[in-house]
């Protein structure tokens, strides 16, 4: 049995996933735009889901779900449907490790002036940097709950405090991708105008997400058409996806064991590999993500170590997969200005409840075993 | 005579060359016609040669058999021709009208009458053909008889054949013609290249490619393959060893000098694939080597990997410039798959400072060191063949 650690890429969908979306393709797969009564079935699953979200995200009534073909559909619409009402240009700021998905939306606002918020040294937005940033011409702030390569969990509260302080007219937007279920998130509390959540990532399908966004912000639709989803997100909702999604999202173990795992694994590599560093805040630390754990251990290049232990099958990541076959040092790891060495060595462990501690020992085991042969033959 | 039918398209494919040989001429075309069998199957083509042509006929999709012979080596143009009986002139002239009435600009009528008995010489079927078509037609059609936009040609053979359309193929010699051959296969953007230029003069090929797993990838050996299938349309088939090779990189770096692992590798893949070529009843080697682009592909480095092995290398690349290189590549396809940026097993281990001017004394004292015989055996019994 392979041992799969590269959650943060994409999960195994949950049985229980796979139940609900077989259920609707065979019995449920009705239009829910149509009139008669099994469509209202399907319509009333959506209705369902959408209140499970909000729920999840102690986002109360003024909010609404949209959904959408998945994380970076939902980054889109929220980021471009936003500005593309917005007159006049301005600044908009987003995290220096985004995900591409918000990045390049940022970067291709006609008219905005993108601006980077830069990381410190444990992967997380500078706060020093933002006072002189945030001027009132902001038009919008993006950034990421949880960073998908290094799991830090970025300081949101502050940045609602000085977005609140500063530039309050502007949209607050979450990339939940990586952080939902895994990482609590209090949309109301942080006064977030907009979050985006994935369904493959949280052991749901692939191809279905969501959009939570501020009743009151006008939104104009990506994607024209039939005007499902209030005019949003026109095209027949994919119902076995949101079923799935559905599924998924009640199945997440509210309990679990992700840190415990994380923190053994850690110290698992740490006493086996003496050169072993993490990337990203002390994985003890309250900044830290329970299911990633990012490790240089130099000289062992990424890759090689990641196919040694494929060879042995285990299965990790090195940063971002929509990256990894673009770029050979990591953008978040540049930065957060990791030395060269380290940035070259980094290896994404990312993991599920499903895990267990055995796993972690095999896997840090199997990582000293190829770290002592392969730390002999690099290139000098 | 073929076909009782009074009319039908097929394809009209010629050589070039083949035409040169004497008393050998009919093994060579034996050859092409089974070539293009080959590619015309797929498309449920029958072939057969007759009258210095070959036909292809019946095909279900004749635009895509069409793009496909044209990559047979061997052929030198394909036209898509309409197939009559020659005795109803009149016939002729309503197909040619047929064939132009929707053709804007200059032309003119080019008969061919390989059948000498024919009751109407070239010029008289020129005349009467252009006339008959400029009547009909002359609001937009002119005649040019030096330099038209467009030709008619009439072929009179034992049947008629009229086609307006050369498309040039790929010209060279049919594969199988030429003997075999291993062609070092690495993933980069040269070695396919010298691999179809010496393909093309009728030689198949064998390929060979070094596997360094862990340091190289799933992905990189799949693009190494799909570069190999690329070549394998022109090649009439491919047969690819990946020879797991991490193992002697990593003995050489341990034990040999630093500057010389580069060149010492070259020579392992060289001994490799002349193991494996003569396995494969092969004659020669296949490099992608240029002169002077990289360290070993120095005058002196070349030398010390070529001194391996006994048979002919051939480097068909070995004067051209990088980007004739990447032009050649664009040219049959492979660029694309080639730019993937997966590391490949000869940037790996590459030192800083490659000896360029390499001594044989301390290449023999890296190699002593090593159990040449024994890594070379053990490579070449684990390496996986992949038929494509």
């Amino acid at each position: 049995m392979p041992i799969y650690l590269d959650n943060s890429a994409t999960t195994r969908p949950c049985e229980r996933a796979i139940e609900a979306m077989t259920a609707c393709m065979r019995e449920g797969f009705y239009n829910p735009s149509a009139l008669y009564a099994p469509a209202l079935a399907a319509e009333k699953m959506l209705r369902r889901g959408r209140e499970l979200i909000l729920s999840s995200l102690h986002a109360p009534s003024p909010f609404r779900v949209i959904y959408t073909g998945g994380g970076t559909e939902a980054d889109n619409l929220a980021i471009l449907g936003v500005l593309s009402g917005v007159h006049g240009g301005g600044r908009i700021l987003y995290g220096a490790g985004e995900h591409p998905a918000v990045k390049e939306a940022c970067q291709s606002a006609p008219g905005f002036e993108a601006v980077e918020m830069p990381y410190d040294r444990e992967g997380r937005i500078d706060l020093s940097a933002l006072e002189n940033l945030m001027i009132p011409e902001t038009k919008m702030i993006c950034c990421m709950q949880v960073n998908n390569e290094t799991g830090a969990i970025q300081p949101l509260s502050e940045i609602s405090r000085l977005h609140a302080r500063l530039c309050p007219q502007a949209h607050f937007h979450v990339d939940g991708v990586q952080g939902y279920l895994r990482v609590p998130f209090d949309m109301k509390a942080l006064e977030a105008d907009s979050y985006a959540l994935s369904g493959h990532k949280i052991h749901g399908p692939k191809g279905v997400g969501a959009l939570v966004i501020r009743n009151t912000v006008r939104l104009h639709p990506r994607m024209v058409g039939g005007g499902q989803e209030n005019n949003l997100r026109s095209g027949t909702e994919n119902t076995p996806g949101i079923a799935g999604l559905i599924a998924a999202i009640e199945d997440f173990p509210k309990a679990n064991q992700l840190q415990e795992l994380k923190m053994h694994l850690w110290q698992c590599l740490r006493e086996l590999i003496p050169g072993a560093s993490v990337n990203g805040p002390a994985p003890d630390s309250e900044y830290a993500a329970p299911h990633i754990l990012n490790v240089s251990l130099p000289p062992v290049r990424s890759e090689t170590m990641l196919h040694a232990l494929e060879g042995e099958g285990i299965y990790i990541g090195m940063g971002s997969a929509c990256a990894a076959h673009k770029q050979k040092v990591s953008a978040v790891l540049t930065a957060m200005h990791a030395p060269r060495h380290l940035a070259e060595s980094a290896l994404r462990f990312s993991l599920c409840p499903q895990n267990t501690m055995e796993e972690m020992e095999r896997t840090a085991d199997c990582c000293k075993r190829n770290h002592a042969i392969l730390s002999k033959f690099q290139r000098r | 005579m073929k076909g009782k039918k009074i009319m039908r398209k097929l394809l009209m494919v010629r050589y070039g060359e083949i035409y040169l040989k004497g008393l050998n001429r009919p093994y060579f075309l034996k050859a092409l016609v089974n070539r293009v069998k080959e590619a015309a199957k797929p498309f449920g083509g029958r072939v057969w040669l007759h009258d210095a042509r070959v036909f292809v006929s019946d095909m279900n999709d004749a635009e895509a058999c069409m793009e496909r012979v044209r990559k047979v080596f061997g052929v030198h143009s394909v036209c898509p021709a309409i197939e009559m009986e020659k005795d109803n002139f009149q016939a002729i002239c309503e197909q040619a009208n047929e064939m132009m009435k929707d053709v804007n600009g200059t032309f003119k009528v080019e008969a061919r009458r390989a059948d000498k008995r024919y009751f109407m010489d070239s010029p008289t079927i020129n005349r009467t053909l252009g006339e008959y078509v400029l009547e009909r037609n002359e609001d937009h059609l002119k005649v040019d008889v030096h330099h038209p936009e467009h030709v008619l040609s009439v072929e009179i053979r034992d049947q008629a054949y009229l086609y307006c359309k050369v498309y040039l193929a790929v010209g060279g010699m049919p594969v199988g013609t030429g003997g075999k051959a291993a062609l070092l296969l690495s993933g980069g953007i040269d070695s396919p290249v010298a691999g179809y230029m010496i393909a093309k003069r009728g030689v198949q090929l064998v390929s060979v490619h070094y596997h360094s797993f862990p340091y190289t990838s799933e992905f990189a050996k799949q693009k190494v393959l799909d570069l190999a299938k690329i070549l394998s349309d022109y090649c009439c088939g491919m047969k690819v060893y990946v020879v797991p090779f991490t193992e002697i990189q990593m003995e050489i770096h341990e034990k040999c000098p630093e500057d010389y692992t580069t060149l010492i590798m070259r020579r392992y893949m060289m001994r490799i694939a002349e193991r494996i070529a003569k396995k494969e009843g092969a004659l020669a080697l296949i490099t992608g080597e240029s002169v002077g682009q990289v360290a070993s592909q120095t005058m002196e480095a070349l030398n010390a990997t070529n001194s391996v092995v006994s048979m002919p290398v051939f480097r068909p690349l070995i004067g051209f410039d990088k980007s004739d290189i990447m032009d050649y590549a664009r040219k049959i396809g492979t660029y694309e798959t080639s730019c993937l940026p997966y590391e490949d097993c000869c940037t790996v281990f590459t030192p800083k400072h490659p000896a360029t001017k390499p001594k044989d004394e301390k290449i023999k004292e890296g190699e002593d060191k090593l159990d040449q015989e024994a890594l070379i055996e053990k490579a070449v019994e684990n390496a996986e063949i992949v038929i494509l």
